[in-house]
């Protein structure tokens, strides 16, 4: 099975796990709940496959162009979403979040992607291209799901505010700490591969550790909004509504730097 | 003074300055950095001179850009060191005495009775507290104990690891800054050149560029020797990411290019009227050859490997990339010019040949080869170890600080009649549920022990 067949079955599954999510979302059936989370993991399982075939086809990391990059950022933001899930037995953000990644995978096999493996330019060839990136999408990942959280902490606290909710209290203290514990991975990763492994590598390949370009000045922006989120929380103590902002902030900031960047600001890493 | 110190060492004042540093970072990704003037002055007109002025167009390297980052080095390093000393006071040399009051008022606290006298229950508690590997302290006064149990003190210190780290990457900017430079150096093939500031010389032995089979660029490379008084000592080809460091210099393939000063020439010499006639010859720029059947000389004047004919009327190469070479033919018969004109490579029926005398040659430019020189940045960064040394510190300590979270539990033990009584109270800054199941884990033992 080539590669295109695998992610287009990846993108299915992924569309069914939305599917039993929303069904959840309605009914409040954890067997919804599950079987959301097994389609999930099954996408997430043949997604790894479609990456490893990519690889062994193209002979390079699979995020050198927009499709691959984009196609390996659902792949994360799944992974992450998956850790979360298991690990905090929380299920509440699945179907919001499977939005954003089939949003991610309609996107990357838009027409306007071009997916065709090409070659890679001389200053891609370095395997610090697969520490780089995949790290630092994977800690985007993790912000992606704290942003998500942090949405819908907005949303069921103006509800208790309201009173509408049943329990007062006991959804959205469990979704500030969902988001804070998204930070608290998201965080360190996005620190050693963005910054860290970025430069490393910018100093291997253009004599430089760091040179303001766009992408790392708005790294660093991304950097200091959730720095702030840490130490407001931490030392101020500061929860709820003003750490969720913060947390959406970062989150767009991340969303800027690896989107916004390469079409709106000029600079060296006009790659992808 | 004091407020002054108090104000600087404030995290409000830690939290201003990021803002601040954001802001101006985001301003700097909007306005283009280090253009010329005349290029700000045609896009922002009569606000270009302010934004000059306000440094706004080499904002990363401004004085008050600087300044901010000086400003918030001193804040993160008095917040350190302002928090330090009570964290090492909490950390190794922390109070036993505390109030049954003060503990009830903890996050996590519980009360239980056990049909224990003081001895048993201190040495039951220790136990237990020893087994999920706390480090018990404790006091005894008369019909009373107190317990201070702690694990993984390491986690209070991990921000500070991370401050340090910053700290020292911040430092290694400066050193940077200040002793660190960047040259661009171009050479053929060939060639040895002196390394601005430094006591040896590189040598260009060889340059290639790899292609994929599409014909897309795969990569260049440099073979290169470092000479230094004693001869050669290092040779190494390098290529885009794959730079050689040399005593602090650090070499990059960086661009490439060709050199036209001297290319060696091939052209052909056919006959209008005769098509077996065909002579090869083969001469460098401002070389001569002769054609003995013709007693002509043939020379080569002019060399361009990018021919255009510029608005003015003259003969310029558009770039160093030979898209359309073409080279300047001189004959000459007993020292009196007979012909003369522009041949071109890729346009072998396009010769414009002025001749004097009537001829029926054709001279067609076959091959033409420049030499290839490669574009190669040398860089000192003597800053670069601390960069190196602030992210190993920096990431020691972002994963102290979130993964190995400080846990501290304070128990008060009293007997009254044969019994005792244990108050427990605890809290935790970071992972509170984790820190709260721990705490019941360890109250639930303790209630169902006999």
């Amino acid at each position: 099975m080539n590669e295109s067949t695998l992610f287009l079955i990846t993108f299915i599954l992924y569309i069914i796990s939305a599917f039993f999510y929303f069904s959840y979302l309605f009914s409040k059936k954890d067997k919804a709940a599950r079987t959301g989370l097994t389609f999930a993991l099954a996408g997430l399982a043949l997604h790894t496959i479609a990456l490893i075939v990519r690889t062994v086809e193209s002979g390079h990391a699979p995020f050198t162009n927009m499709y691959e990059s984009l196609s390996f950022l659902a792949w994360s933001s799944i992974l992450a979403y998956v850790i979360i899930a298991i690990k905090y037995k929380f299920q509440k953000a699945g179907p919001y979040f499977l939005l954003i990644v089939i949003a991610l995978m309609a996107l990357a096999s838009s027409p306007l992607m071009p997916d065709e493996a090409t070659p890679l330019v001389p200053a891609l060839q370095s395997y610090w291209l697969w520490l780089h990136v995949s790290v630092t999408l994977l800690g985007e990942a993790f912000f992606a799901v704290a942003f998500v959280t942090s949405i819908m902490y907005l949303i069921a606290d103006a509800k208790e505010k309201k009173g509408t909710q049943k329990k007062p209290g006991t959804s959205s203290e469990k979704l500030d700490s969902i988001s804070y514990r998204c930070v608290a991975i998201g965080f360190p990763l996005f620190t050693l591969g963005g910054l860290v492994f970025g430069m490393v590598w910018a100093y291997k390949a253009w004599g430089s550790w760091w040179s303001w370009d766009p992408k790392e000045t708005w790294s660093l922006i991304t950097w200091f909004v959730f720095a702030l989120y840490l130490h407001t929380r931490l030392v101020m103590g500061w929860k709820g509504r003003r750490s969720a902002y913060i947390a959406i902030i970062g989150f767009l900031a991340a969303l800027f730097t690896y989107f916004g960047v390469n079409y709106l600001l000029a600079g060296l890493h006009s790659y992808a | 003074m004091k407020s002054i110190i108090r104000s600087l060492s404030s995290v409000k004042l830690a939290i201003i300055l990021i803002i601040i540093i954001i802001s101006a970072s985001i301003i700097g990704t909007l306005i283009p950095q280090g253009r010329s003037a005349a290029e700000y002055a045609a896009h922002y007109g009569g606000l270009s001179d302010l934004m000059m002025r306000l440094e706004l167009t080499r904002l990363y390297h401004s004085w008050w850009f600087m300044g901010l980052l000086a400003l918030f080095a001193f804040n993160i390093t008095v917040c350190t060191l302002t928090r330090l000393s009570p964290k090492f006071k909490k950390a190794f040399r922390p109070g036993l005495r505390f109030e049954k009051k003060s503990l009830l008022t903890l996050k996590s606290n519980d009360r239980i009775k056990k049909n224990w006298d003081l001895d048993r229950s201190g040495k039951e508690l220790q136990k237990l507290l020893k087994s999920r590997r706390f480090r018990v302290k404790e006091s005894r006064q008369e019909g009373a104990a107190h317990f201070l149990a702690q694990k993984k003190r390491a986690g209070l210190f991990g921000s500070d690891i991370v401050h340090l780290g910053l700290l020292i990457i911040l430092i290694g900017g400066i050193v940077s800054g200040m002793g660190g430079f960047k040259d661009s150096l171009t050479i053929s093939e060939g060639q040895t050149l002196s390394v601005p500031d430094a006591d040896f010389q590189i040598r260009l032995n060889k340059f290639y560029t790899e292609y994929y089979e599409s014909g897309a660029v795969k990569d260049w490379k440099s073979d290169l020797t470092v000479i230094d008084e004693s001869g050669p000592v290092l040779s190494k080809t390098i290529e885009v990411n794959y730079p050689l460091s040399y005593k602090g210099f650090v070499f990059y393939q960086s661009s490439y290019g060709w050199n036209w000063d001297n290319p060696s020439l091939e052209i052909w010499i056919k006959k209008r009227e005769d098509p077996s006639f065909l002579k090869k010859t083969e001469l460098r720029l401002g070389g001569a050859a002769k054609l003995e059947e013709e007693n002509i000389e043939l020379a080569a004047l002019h060399f361009v490997p990018d021919f255009i004919i510029n608005e003015n009327n003259e003969i310029v190469t558009r770039s160093l990339e030979p898209n359309n070479p073409a080279v300047f033919i001189e004959g000459t018969r007993d020292g009196e010019k007979i012909f003369s004109g522009w041949i071109f490579a890729n346009f072998p029926d396009f010769a414009r040949i002025h001749s004097d005398v009537e001829t029926d040659l054709i001279f067609e430019l076959k091959n033409f080869r420049g030499s290839p020189y490669s574009g190669i940045q040398v860089a000192k960064d003597p800053g670069v170890n601390f960069i190196w040394a602030g992210c190993i510190f920096l990431m020691i300590g972002l994963s102290v600080a979130f993964y190995w979270p400080p846990r501290e539990m304070k128990f008060i033990l009293e007997e009254s009649q044969g019994k005792t009584e244990i108050t427990a109270g605890g809290t935790a800054t970071k992972f509170k549920d984790t820190f709260q199941s721990e705490f019941e884990h360890i109250i639930s033992s303790l209630r169902r022990a006999k």
